[in-house]
């Protein structure tokens, strides 16, 4: 008998196991992605942390430890223990944690009521006002900062000369309003209002209504059912939201630079010259507060799993009636709101464009149009100056058009791969919804998401230096796509776990390939959420600076650019760009969205 | 145990062998050396001739931290061509944003084929420490400048300067009252100057740096002499209080008034992103009673209007009743990197900027900015007469900020830069610096 039934070796059995499992697509793509998310993740994240205990030379561990070079326990014992400890460490952080708070706060209040106000109510001029409200979000989030500055500055108060509103109008603003937290917080939170209403709203938009509907016939006051029926539902979504704005607020590096406000990403960067690895563990700190985030985010998704009734498979929304008077009331604040946030910057960035010198406001005073000016478009004299610092005017200067190419290019580039990788995580993750591995894959492909961007763009500068990627677009693709990943990857996900799998079992049955299974049955299926994950990165990247600004020198793409015509004080150039660029990103967001349907303020997987 | 002690010795000698080839090897110069070594004995020619012969057809790369090397290359490729009408150089100039030039630099020193030929870059302190001791930068002394110089490219011991660039005090004077008479006068009480942050431009931290080398506090402690009444208590109070750490530091007796002087500009300053947005500032009508310390060449780019002019503002060196420091200079240094793909192209390109006019006109055109080359200096004034640079045709003062008294009248009241004192003193002024209180305003 043992002579007929010869028992198959271990090798053998394990052999047939491992081949079993990789005829299935969505293993072959976990595996591959487990890896490729693995190495992308944590080697910037290793390189950073190794970047601590270097020794740089002409920095103060050189100065401490008296060598060239090697590893030192220096760089984390001066941060903490230094005279200069509350200044380059704890002043920092506690400013990064209460801006990062606040604003938070202050995009959910804004943006999660507007969310509230456009999918669940009547409210009037829905569709102009949910257009409009995403223009900040659109617009690079220091440029509302400069528009601030630009507006309530004074010579009284905060020096220089008087911004719009001291010169016109002798109004002089208190200097906590101009400069520090408060600016900061208004403008990250009007900025990530735009976010917190892109997110919100996608779960208003799926959230089942059938527990209301029963609530109103059963004639319950609407403010109980707001407080224990909606609220409650979204809870763990909106909280999830909070998270992840509070993680985008930490990372932001250019508003609190313009108001002058001393946070662990402006700190980082003032520390270069000669506290290299202390400046490091900065952002290590920065990190590890992401990966808290995303532990938070996991309880926040757990606890969701009380919450059955946010299925995302509801076509009943109830809308709240605001009444007569309420629907027009409602809507006429957010159209004056949405046109100082959105209108207003647009209108400004244009006359800038047309002033003799920068914050010039002569014209008003004597309505002589002497005193416009339109070099700043078409100025053409390489030898002359013009007031232009020797640059030559937008429409002739192929340094800003070769900048507008460079984004494009990196913007198209981290939009389609992120895009695509995304999507197959999605895929993938869905149909093993139940394995460890799965989940794995599916947290380190969203970590870079949490990590506030200045930490990502450190780590990610560091590594290419040691690759020799450094100023290269090689580089910025490569970051960017690790960052916008979680973009396509959460969309992908959630549309994915719609499908039913019997659609893609019965095409299998068919002895129907993969690749035709995915082109022509799941991704047409989803074409509409699986597109916002092409969209989210595209217009993120667009306008993205601090990710990008330590990887590249100004002139290689636009953000880094308006950020260096701004720091020189020529805004009518960053101005001018930043219009060139609103308007690319709106003319793709109609596009795409005449074409498939999908729009940036449908939001996310919406 | 003879056999252990044998071949104990034997790895010993093996270790010492190799040691010794390493030693050997340090010693030796890089290929890019070699080159800089034959290349400072040549005329401006002889290096015109390598150049076209090394990069004909090829791609240049600089980086700067001046965007004007974009302005000076087509000029050197016109001269080359003067020579050989057939030559042909395509070329990048990179400008990388405040700090991160050493970033570039480094990172482009860690490929073996580099992608810069050479640099143009700012603040000593940082190019000592990072670029010249780690080898990622190799000092050209042109012959020609050498000799202008009266010096020789072995005599000469520091970097090769392309120019001089002054900051200088200037002040709204709308309100004509207002006056600034000494360099004390800028920390008076309540005065808060706009002066780009010292944690963001280095060269501005290394400006406080030089004030406590001895011959500048002891300008500073003359001035200090001149004040009277309650500025001088005001003063007093504060020289008093850092006299123990000017001992601590070691410095000269006078380095209690350095110190004074930077504690008070450090908790008085407000800081701004650049000196472009401080000068648009300072030249408004609007801008009473305020001033700066910004490059002197801001001021070319204003425009008049009807609430703008150069004639707001009055450069405070310039004003009979000033006395003593007016501002601070510092140089645009050249290097070839040692990693240069085109080292004999870089070479020339620095010895026609520095040896001729043209070469230098990119900067030149402009107040502000004065060779380090006296023969180009003087051919440069004669070209741009940058000293009736405000003058009307008629030979009246238009703009009197805009006549530049030339760097013989600067050199005296300006603090220059020294790359060597202030790495010394990077980590000791410069950690007491840091841990001062700022002004938040």
């Amino acid at each position: 008998m043992e002579n007929i039934i010869k028992k198959p070796s271990n090798f053998k059995i394990v052999m047939n196991k491992v081949k079993t499992f990789f005829m299935q697509p969505y293993n072959i793509i976990l595996v591959v992605l487990g890896i490729v998310c693995t190495f992308t993740t944590l080697a910037p994240f290793i390189t950073l942390v190794e970047d601590t205990f270097s020794i740089h030379p002409g920095s103060i561990d050189q100065y401490l430890t008296g060598k060239a070079e090697g590893y030192t326990f220096v760089n984390w014992t001066d941060l903490f223990t230094s005279n200069l400890a509350k200044k380059n460490l704890w002043t920092p952080l506690l400013n990064t944690l209460i801006l990062s708070l606040c604003s938070c706060i202050a995009a959910i209040l804004f943006g999660g009521t507007f969310a509230f106000l456009i999918t669940r109510t009547n409210m009037k001029f829905k569709k102009y006002l949910s257009a409009i409200f995403i223009f900040p979000y659109i617009m690079p989030q220091w440029t509302l900062a400069l528009v601030w500055k630009n507006l309530f500055n004074s010579n009284a108060v905060t020096g220089g000369a008087d911004g719009l509103l001291a010169y016109l109008f002798n109004i002089k603003m208190p200097l906590w309003w101009c400069k520090g937290m408060f600016p900061s917080i208004i403008v990250l939170g009007l900025h990530y209002s735009a976010f917190a209403y892109i997110l919100i709203g996608g779960i208003f938009r799926n959230m089942d209504a059938n527990l209301e509907e029963a609530a109103t016939i059963l004639d319950t006051p609407k403010y109980r059912i707001m407080g224990r029926i909606t609220i409650p539902m979204v809870k763990p979504a909106i909280l999830s939201t909070v998270l992840l704005v509070f993680g985008s607020s930490m990372g932001s590096y250019p508003v609190p630079h313009y108001l002058t406000l001393t946070t662990l990403s402006t700190r980082y960067l003032e520390m270069g010259d000669k506290y290299k690895g202390e400046a490091s563990i900065l952002a290590v700190i920065m990190m590890l507060l992401g990966v808290a985030i995303l532990i938070l985010n996991q309880a926040s998704l757990k606890s969701r799993k009380n919450y059955t009734t946010v299925s995302g498979k509801s076509g009943q929304i109830s809308k709240i009636n605001l009444g007569k008077v309420g629907k027009y009331l409602i809507a006429v604040i957010f159209l004056i709101s949405t046109f100082f946030t959105s209108i207003f910057p647009i209108i400004s960035f244009g006359f800038e464009t047309f002033l003799p010198n920068p914050g010039d406001y002569s014209f008003f005073k004597t309505w002589d149009f002497n005193n416009l000016t339109t070099k700043w478009w078409v100025y053409n004299d390489p030898t002359g100056e013009a007031g232009l610092y020797g640059q030559l005017g937008m429409l002739r200067n192929t340094m800003i058009w070769k900048a507008y190419g460079g984004t494009m290019l990196v913007a198209l580039a981290c939009a389609l791969i992120s895009g695509t990788l995304g999507l197959l995580i999605g895929y993938a993750v869905s149909k093993k919804r139940r394995s460890k591995f799965a989940n794995y894959v599916n947290n380190m492909a969203f970590i870079p998401y949490l990590l506030p961007s200045i930490a990502v763009g450190i780590a990610f500068f560091i590594l290419g230096k040691q690759l020799g990627l450094y100023n290269s677009y090689w580089l910025l693709i490569f970051a960017g796509t690790v960052k916008y990943i979680p973009f396509a990857s959460r969309s992908s996900l959630s549309s994915m776990m719609q499908i039913s799998g019997e659609i893609e079992e019965s095409a299998i049955i068919q002895d129907i390939p993969w690749y035709k299974r995915m082109f022509k049955i799941i991704i047409p299926i989803q074409k509409s959420s699986i597109l916002s994950g092409y969209l989210l990165p595209f217009i993120t990247c667009v306008r993205e600076l601090s990710l990008f600004m330590l990887l590249c020198s100004q002139g290689l793409i636009l953000s880094t650019l308006i950020d260096y015509f701004d720091e020189m004080g020529l805004y009518a150039f960053s101005n001018g760009i930043n219009l060139i660029l609103i308007v690319t990103v709106l003319v793709c967001n109609a596009v795409i969205n005449k074409v498939t349907g999908a729009s940036l303020d449908k939001g996310i997987g919406g | 145990m003879k056999k252990l002690t044998a071949l104990l010795l034997a790895c010993i000698l093996v270790f010492a062998t190799f040691a010794l080839v390493g030693c050997k090897e340090n010693q030796q110069l890089s290929p890019t050396e070699e080159i800089i070594a034959q290349a400072q004995t040549m005329s401006l020619e002889e290096l015109a001739r390598k150049a076209i012969e090394e990069s004909n057809g090829k791609t240049f790369n600089g980086v700067g931290n001046s965007s004007r090397g974009k302005t000076a290359l087509p000029y050197f490729i016109d001269y080359l061509k003067t020579i050989d009408p057939d030559y042909t150089l395509e070329f990048t100039w990179n400008q990388p944003k405040n700090n991160t030039i050493f970033e570039m630099l480094e990172a482009d020193a860690s490929t073996t084929a580099g992608t810069y030929s050479m640099t143009l870059i700012q603040d000593g302190n940082q190019i000592e420490s990072k670029m010249v001791q780690t080898g990622i930068l190799d000092r050209f002394i042109p012959k020609g400048w050498a000799e202008a110089n009266n010096t020789t490219a072995e005599e000469y011991d520091g970097y090769l300067a392309l120019q001089t660039l002054n900051k200088v005090f200037m002040y709204n004077c709308v309100n004509a009252e207002k006056t600034y008479t000494n360099i004390w006068d800028f920390v008076r009480e309540g005065e808060h100057g706009l002066f780009m942050d010292i944690d963001s431009e280095i060269v501005g931290k290394n400006f406080l740096y030089m004030l406590t080398k001895p011959q500048y506090a002891a300008e500073l402690k003359k001035s200090y002499d001149l004040l009277e009444g309650a500025q001088k208590t005001y003063v007093d109070n504060v020289v008093n209080e850092v006299a123990a750490t000017a001992d601590e530091l070691g410095l000269d007796a006078n380095g209690k008034y350095a110190l004074a002087w930077i504690k008070l500009w450090v908790g008085s300053y407000s800081a701004q992103t650049d000196d472009g947005p401080i000068c648009n500032s300072l030249v408004k009508s609007s801008a009473v009673d305020q001033f700066g310390l910004i490059v002197y060449s801001k001021l070319r780019s204003v425009e008049e209007s009807a609430d703008v002019s150069k004639n707001n503002i009055k450069i405070a060196a310039y004003q009979d009743n000033y006395q003593g420091l007016a501002g601070y200079g510092y140089c645009h240094y050249l290097f070839v990197t040692d990693n240069s793909p085109l080292p004999w192209t870089a070479c020339a390109f620095i010895a026609y900027m520095t040896e001729t006019q043209k070469g230098f006109d990119a900067w030149g055109k402009d107040i502000g900015g004065y060779s380090s080359n006296p023969v180009v200096a003087e051919e440069n004034e004669k070209v741009h007469q940058h000293k009736t640079g405000g003058m009307a045709e008629d030979g009246s003062v238009l703009f009197d900020c805009l006549n530049d008294r030339g760097f013989e009248f600067w050199e005296p009241r300006l603090v220059i830069e020294d790359p060597e004192y202030c790495a010394s003193v990077a980590f000791t002024v410069g950690n007491w610096i840091e841990g001062l209180e700022k002004y938040k305003g």
